[in-house]
């Protein structure tokens, strides 16, 4: 039986019909078009899938649908203002942290919770955060580099705003 | 200052804008009218008849479309190798017999997954099981149960391109589980081991690990209205691909398109056509609308390949100083339930290692056997990193029983440029082998940090240093041969590439996008790329045998070259003067030491157009991957030639062993790699890193746990790849050793950094800790064990723990060789 919810992904609302048993991936890839995220396990283990939940990284392989109404749920088709990079994805394109790409939606999504919460991470706490989504053609340095430069970039934008030209 | 605009810069990758938004297309985020989902059936059971398959239940479900079952393959059989030696032997879905748990046994389409899954729990089968086998040691012992009764002789692939066949007849009856073999012998064997001043003989066994690429695999297929067949797939080669699928469904070439998709990482494990691909193909067939046919993780990895099981052995005779006499080296690999590539994981077991060390005279066998476990396919440095493991780890022994450096034995035993390989005839017109190690060894501190074989510390950590050495192809002779590109320029004097390579995370379209403006002259901006497309794109060679910078770069930068000869030849009629006098770079054609002569290309382009009958210059440029080999080279004797170009890195590593937990903790990995020229250095890094990584995965932790032929670990809880946590200090160095035969002097790099460091890492716990051990991964139970050993014979005790895992033979041929001080060989220890 499907049931009519408010889902509300990169600031649009939106009504859709779903089975209570759908996940939030499914319903974001196949019913809203955002293939964005992606299935890597459908298990919670890989970070592929990844979302912002009002502003917290889920597993969207482990959350139903129906559980994210009424949240602000972020993709990573909702981060590019206008079509400006977001630093994070700015900082990952210079520094190679992408190659694959499949693991990368979740990754720089995971990095924008860590960063909006924690702006200057030690090592340690960035590699925590970053623990639970799996990469497996970096090896993971170059994505600590693309961090430390998104944190770097960040924090020069806080000090001196950027005024738009 | 560097003699090149574009390449040899660490440019940001063209493809990654696409990949930071998610607007990057994967073949599992196509969206298509109508489009249903695909599932499979597969067999439970490791091995059995089928008696019966009953669908009708399933037929009748509501939201089911079509159902393919055995029937509709019967008497096909697919597979990578099928030469007339070795003919395809597995059939895409099963028909009377199942050889494997996850055997393909019949696929559903239905309007969603739900449905589809439904489907599958009402098809009947009836098995009646079979006896199975699941080591190569016991598939081996005469008696054993045949996997496969018959050997199927019949028109191969391998014939279709040239190769002579055998003639097509009754199936042949098979008398034992051996799928391939490799046999070399070279030199005087006896003579070599009689000059020895010391001779080991050791044994190494190294566990299957999987690919595990984030993106699982995953296949699109639908006919259009004319009839034709369209596909995304998976994959690291789409002419490949298209060969194998049309001829599998009877098509013709030209009738099968494959259209572009990003590949979430492949590592060799998305370069067969797979029953699934199959499935999904006659199912939009049947059904006469699109399917998605997506793997589950689990699926993944146990249906779509894994790598060997394999086991080495390695004699070698050594003089005073060290330098090879003899060696003899045997490796059996457990293939699994269909060949994959046994046949030709055991030739390269032996060429990717024959590069590395000077050997007078030579013995290898290696046998690729039949079991009743998943079946094996390429994965990153295919045999490389087993066989690597085993000799360098072997080096490392001999060092010590000869009290020789281990980099002085290495050095003394490296090859050099100019060597020419033995049975190949394979030239090395470039080798940076030596001063890879050099630069590892200085880089990893080797001179200062190596214990030397005192073990008298007692605190609880322990380091040390280990180092290996590895060596790789640029690219061999293998459908389809060769690669081509074309190059159209614009008005504006930009240019659109067609290129056929793969994008799966190698970037290929970023380092051919830089050859191209580099050859040019004109901005990486200015080039635009059309890839992954067999109907848009002239044929490509692969992104297999590492050949994708080395083959296709070299026909991109032709097809450059060729634009800009005709820019140039009418510049030279537009400027007055001769071609010899003009010179092409940003955008422009200059007249040299006249700088105010110049034309820019939107002003050549558009008088070609208006003078020469309309023609906008279009390049071609076109080249064969081994242009001197013969069509079909022997997988079985390994003569023939097979590459042009052999890429070489040293690796060091630097471990801390806990020796009150075991646990090995890598601290630092220093890679020097010879790749020629890098192209781009920041994705040559990059490329270093993830082998790095990955290796260091399958060293320390990864391990497929098949019990009975189930895989009781596929999915990432239990299965663990490296996380970040994991991630060591890395250094990622490159030596230019200017391949004359590579674009811009680039050869392989990729696959070559997995393979030296699982005995780097090896080597490094020995010189820590004083235990050897001989088999992969090395997991803390085994390297307590080890030490526990280890502390008993040092106090002279002779009791061991009555689970201890069996010692691994004792030298057979030594002569005066201490006995080794410590080794295991086989199986987890059960804790
Ligand atoms: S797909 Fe959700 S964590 Fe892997
Ligand atoms: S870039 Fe491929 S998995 Fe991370």
């Amino acid at each position: 039986m499907k049931r009519l919810i408010q889902l509300t992904v990169n600031g649009q609302t939106r009504d859709v019909p779903v089975q209570p048993t759908r996940t939030l991936l499914d319903v974001v890839r196949d019913d809203l078009g955002l293939t964005g995220a992606k299935r890597g396990c459908d298990l919670g283990a890989c970070g592929a899938c990844t979302m912002l939940l009002d502003g917290r990284p889920v597993n969207a392989c482990l959350v139903l649908a129906v559980e994210a109404e009424g949240a602000e749920i972020v993709t990573i088709e909702g981060i590019a203002a206008g079509g400006r990079l977001d630093p994070i994805q700015q900082a990952f394109v210079e520094h190679g942290a992408v190659q694959c790409g499949f693991c990368t939606p979740g990754l720089v999504l995971a990095t924008k919770a860590l960063l909006e919460a924690t702006p200057e991470p030690c090592d340690t706490a960035m590699r925590e955060a970053l623990s639970g989504n799996l990469c497996r053609c970096t090896g993971y340095v170059k994505v600590f580099d693309a961090i430390r430069a998104a944190a770097r970039r960040l924090r020069e934008e806080r000090t001196c705003p950027v005024t738009p030209s | 200052m560097s003699r090149y605009a574009v390449v040899g810069k660490p440019l940001p990758r063209v493809d990654a804008r696409e990949k930071v938004t998610g607007a990057a297309r994967y073949t599992a985020d196509v969206r298509l009218p109508g489009m249903l989902r695909g599932k499979i059936l597969r067999s439970p059971v490791p091995h059995a008849r089928i008696v019966r398959i009953d669908t009708s239940r399933a037929e009748r479900l509501r939201g089911v479309h079509a159902i393919v079952t055995g029937r509709d393959t019967a008497g096909l059989r697919v597979a990578f190798v099928d030469t007339p030696r070795y003919p395809a032997d597995e059939p895409p879905f099963a028909l009377d017999r199942v050889r494997y748990i996850g055997d393909e046994v019949a696929a559903v389409a239905a309007v969603d997954d739900a449905t589809a899954e439904e489907a599958l729990a009402l098809i009947h089968v009836e098995y009646e099981p079979l006896p199975a086998v699941f080591t190569a040691a016991d598939a081996l012992r005469p008696g054993a149960p045949l996997i496969h009764e018959f050997e199927y002789p019949g028109k191969t692939i391998w014939e279709d391109w040239g190769a002579r066949g055998r003639p097509e007849g009754e199936p042949v009856p098979r008398a034992d589980n051996v799928a391939a073999r490799t046999f070399v012998e070279f030199g005087d064997l006896t003579a070599g081991f009689e000059r020895a001043h010391h001779v080991r003989d050791d044994r190494f066994d190294v566990a299957p690990v999987a690919h595990a690429p984030i993106e699982p695999h995953a296949a699109v297929a639908w006919f259009d209205a004319d009839g034709r067949l369209n596909m995304h797939v998976a994959s690291m080669g789409i002419f490949y691909k298209r060969f194998v699928l049309s001829k599998a469904l009877g098509l013709p070439i030209s009738q099968v398109r494959i259209h572009k998709s990003y590949v979430g990482g492949a590592f060799g494990g998305k370069i067969d056509v797979f029953p699934y691909e199959l499935g999904a193909a006659l199912l939009a067939k049947k059904a006469g609308r699109p399917v998605l046919m997506e793997l589950s993780r689990a699926e993944s990895l146990t249906t779509t390949r894994m790598d060997f099981h394999a086991a080495v052995r390695v004699k070698t005779g050594v003089d005073r100083d060290g330098a090879i006499t003899a060696q003899d080296i045997q490796v059996t690999v457990d293939t699994g339930a269909y060949r994959g590539t046994g046949p030709v994981v055991v030739f390269l077991c032996y060429s990717y290692n024959i590069p590395v060390y000077r050997v007078p005279a030579l013995r290898y066998e290696g046998l690729a056997v039949y079991t009743n476990n998943p079946v094996k396919g390429p994965k990153r440095g295919h045999g490389a990193p087993f066989i690597r493991f085993a000799v360098d780890s072997h080096m490392d022994m001999l060092a010590e029983d000869l009290g020789i450096d281990m980099v002085e034995l290495m050095r003394r035993n490296a090859r050099d440029r100019g060597e020419v390989m033995p049975t190949s005839g394979d030239t090395l017109r470039s080798c940076g082998l030596k001063d890879c190690i050099e630069a590892a060894a200085r880089d990893g501190g080797w001179a200062v940090k190596r214990r030397t074989a005192d073990w008298s510390a007692t605190g609880r950590y322990q380091r040390g240093v280990g180092i290996s050495a590895c060596s790789m192809f640029s690219g061999s002779p293998y459908y389809p041969f060769a690669s081509a590109a074309v190059m159209k320029l614009h008005d504006d004097g930009g240019a659109t590439l067609f290129a056929g390579t793969v994008e799966m995370g190698q970037g290929s379209e970023t380092t051919l996008s830089q050859i191209a403006a580099e050859e040019l002259g004109v901005p990486l901006d200015d080039i635009r790329i059309v890839s992954g497309d067999t109907e848009l794109t002239p044929i490509e060679f692969g992104s297999f045998l590492s050949g994708g910078a080395f083959v296709t770069g070299k026909a991109v930068r032709l097809a450059a070259a060729d634009a800009k000869r005709q820019l140039l030849a009418m510049a030279a009629r537009l400027l007055e003067a001769g071609v010899d006098d003009l010179e092409a770079r940003d955008k422009r054609v200059h007249v040299k030491g006249l700088p105010h002569r110049s034309l820019g290309y939107a002003e050549i382009i558009a008088e070609s157009v208006k003078r020469a009958g309309g023609d906008p210059i279009i390049g071609k440029g076109h080249v064969k991957s081994v242009p001197d080999a013969g069509l079909h080279p022997s997988l079985s004797t390994a003569r023939g030639r097979w590459t042009e170009a052999y890429g070489f890195a040293a690796q060091l590593a630097e471990v801390e062993v806990d020796t009150w937990t075991g646990k090995v903790r890598v601290l630092r990995l220093v890679t020097y790699h010879d790749c020629g020229f890098p192209l781009n250095p920041q994705i040559v890094e990059g490329q270093i890193e993830g082998c790095v990584s990955m290796a260091l995965g399958q060293t320390l932790q990864e391990r497929v746990d098949l019990r009975e032929g189930q895989v009781f670990n596929p999915d990432f809880l239990a299965y663990r790849l490296p996380i970040t946590h994991d991630t060591p200090d890395m250094v990622s160095g490159m030596i230019h050793s200017d391949e004359p035969h590579g674009p811009f002097g680039a050869k392989e790099v990729g696959e070559g950094a997995v393979s030296g460091v699982m005995a780097a890492v090896a080597n490094a716990v020995h010189d820590a800790a004083g235990v050897r051990i001989t088999s992969l991964p090395i997991t803390p139970a085994k390297v307590l064990s080890a030490l526990r050993r280890r502390t008993t014979e040092d106090m002279g005790g002779l009791e061991r723990a009555p689970h201890a895992p069996q010692r691994s033979d004792a030298p057979r041929h030594s002569r005066g060789a201490p006995r080794p001080r410590d080794s295991f060989t086989g199986s987890e220890a059960s804790s």
